[in-house]
């Protein structure tokens, strides 16, 4: 898909996800894949989750923009249940997530988060952390350590009976992590994930977006001109 | 497998239900935001629902080496921790007619909810207390269960505790466990859990629960010290067992098994032959080494009272309390510096 451009639109004025330059952003719905059970990290966890219970969201619609210096996703899905994971709402629930992946080095695995010495990168928002993303890394499953939270920025907001989440970043991000660097003008590959908090889905616990290149999809940040 | 292991025996037929290691642990570790619900150190009145409620009805924990789905505790279940009503009653405008109540709704449940109930049809009722800790099981459930290896057994003592800047808030630990041992900060959105005291064991004073005992109920120290209490009571004697050793988690808390009195026949006169607490209703905690255990401690308790001399009643007696602690009998006030929080 194409993150089309939108000279002199900030960042912070994309991450109302009603802003008015996603209105004529194309949007590309995308399948989502429940994880393999078989390729969670623990016993207990594959226990809990066998194969049929992982992946609630079944389709996420995606449309990307860039201002020249920042790229931003915006994430829309079908969603019942508002789970912001607030104190008392319900203490036996998770909040709902989603989170955009790169690899922070060329080849490393989508469906591993990873590997030893090939980090995938994640841009991550959780409904109980609105407004305040993350920037994760990760070189093989259950390894993800937050690097930074200041350069990822994340806002949801749920009507209609669903989700629309906008994630962005500089596309160039000042970091000591493998962190996925990003030029106009240039293709890089990415992928999506959704976490049902009613679900109980969390971790590893997800519903990730498998396209053709070795499980990636293929994102072309247009150029500035 | 690490290279040794702390453990605590907790004599059954000695604990009087004060709660003091219950308050003991609440005053040192559960004080701050988010822990007003946690009581890492319980005592229930059993037989009964436990805490959190029906605890041993939530799963988790190994069936043959496989691990168990288990599910969530809600802090419900636990018991929240609920505020008295001063404004209402002192300054509501009624003098002396109200009286102090609950702020809020009433609660439905609590710690040791089951305080006054016990099992039995009078005259043949029982009832013992059973305090519960974090067993630091050998097979933790929690440690194998955390998909970031969040929760850790230190190799030097086998104490399990949760790094938490490792952990997300994902919660498997607590489902795992199927002691229901691990709590949940909703605040922090961490894992939080008994960490047998170890800035005190690491400066040689043995875990508040187990020092301020008024009733000399528990035992500490290593599980190998062939010198030391814990080996003989569990290892020589075999009268210290774990609870539920059916989950498959191999605790390192174990428990001498209560007695009780013996019951009273139909016509009123005393019947020696049947024991107070159904037999079935120890084995259904303890597992059948249970009933190995109270023929030894009935046979000793005879030769302690015929002969004078018993050596598994003298260590349950325990005549010098600081014999207890297998070498961890500093007291708190002698050392200069713990340090209560992670070394870095």
């Amino acid at each position: 898909m194409k993150a089309g451009f939108v000279p002199g639109v900030p960042l912070q004025g994309l991450l109302d996800a009603q802003a008015p330059a996603w209105r004529k952003a194309p949007a590309q719905v995308i399948g989502l894949t429940g994880t393999p059970s078989a390729l969670q990290p623990t016993a207990a966890v594959r226990a809990e989750f066998p194969d049929g219970r992982i992946g609630a969201v079944k389709q996420v619609s995606v449309s990307a923009l860039h201002n020249g210096s920042e790229l931003a996703f915006r994430l829309a899905w079908q969603d019942a249940s508002v789970d912001t994971g607030a104190d008392g709402q319900d203490d036996v629930g998770f909040p709902d997530a989603a989170a955009i992946l790169f690899p922070g080095s060329p080849g490393a695995p989508l469906m591993t988060m990873g590997a030893p010495g090939l980090p995938v990168n994640a841009w991550y928002w959780r409904a109980d952390e609105d407004g305040r993303g993350r920037q994760v890394t990760a070189e093989g499953l259950g390894t993800t350590q937050t690097v930074d939270r200041d350069q990822v920025h994340a806002r949801g907001r749920h009507d209609n009976g669903g989700w629309a989440v906008v994630i962005g970043r500089s596309l160039r991000a000042r970091s000591a992590g493998a962190v996925a660097q990003l030029e106009a003008g240039a293709a890089a590959s990415f992928s999506v994930a959704v976490w049902e908090g009613s679900h109980g889905e969390r971790a590893g616990i997800k519903a990730i977006a498998l396209g053709p290149l070795s499980g990636w999809h293929e994102l072309v940040v247009d150029r500035k001109a | 497998m690490g290279k040794r292991q702390l453990a605590m025996v907790m004599d059954l037929n000695k604990c009087l239900g004060c709660h003091t290691c219950t308050v003991a642990c609440k005053q040192l570790w559960t004080r701050d935001e988010g822990m007003e619900y946690m009581w890492w150190n319980t005592v229930n009145t059993m037989p009964g629902r436990g805490t959190p409620r029906d605890w041993e009805q939530m799963g988790g924990g190994f069936r043959e080496g496989e691990a168990q789905p288990g599910r969530l505790p809600r802090r419900a279940e636990f018991g929240e921790a609920w505020k008295f009503d001063h404004e209402g009653s002192y300054y509501g405008g009624q003098g002396d007619a109200s009286h102090l109540g609950i702020k809020g709704g009433s609660p439905d449940w609590g710690p040791n909810w089951e305080e006054d109930e016990g099992g039995g049809k009078y005259p043949n009722s029982f009832h013992f207390y059973m305090p519960r800790i974090c067993n630091h099981c050998t097979h933790p459930a929690c440690v194998e269960a955390c998909p970031r290896g969040a929760v850790e057994k230190r190799e030097e003592d086998g104490i399990v505790t949760v790094n938490e800047d490792r952990c997300r808030g994902y919660r498997f630990c607590q489902s795992a466990c199927p002691y229901k041992k691990m709590y949940f900060n909703h605040q922090k959105k961490v894992a939080q859990k008994c960490i047998f005291c170890f800035p005190r064991i690491e400066q040689g004073v043995a875990p508040a629960c187990a020092r301020q005992c008024p009733g000399r109920v528990r035992f500490v120290g290593y599980r190998d010290d062939e010198a030391a209490p814990i080996y003989k009571l569990v290892d020589k004697w075999k009268v210290a067992l774990p609870l539920h050793p059916e989950y498959g988690t191999e605790p390192n808390v174990f428990y001498v098994p209560p007695v009780g009195p013996v019951s009273y026949g139909a016509d009123g006169d005393i019947d020696e032959s049947k024991p107070r607490i159904p037999d079935e209703y120890l084995v259904s905690l303890f597992g059948p080494k249970a009933l190995d255990a109270l023929v030894t401690l009935k046979a000793e308790r005879e030769k302690k009272r015929t002969t004078g001399a018993s050596e598994l009643m003298d260590l349950l007696i325990a005549y010098e309390w600081k014999n207890m602690f297998g070498g961890f009998d500093r007291s708190p006030e002698a050392v200069s510096v713990i340090h209560w929080r992670k070394k870095s």
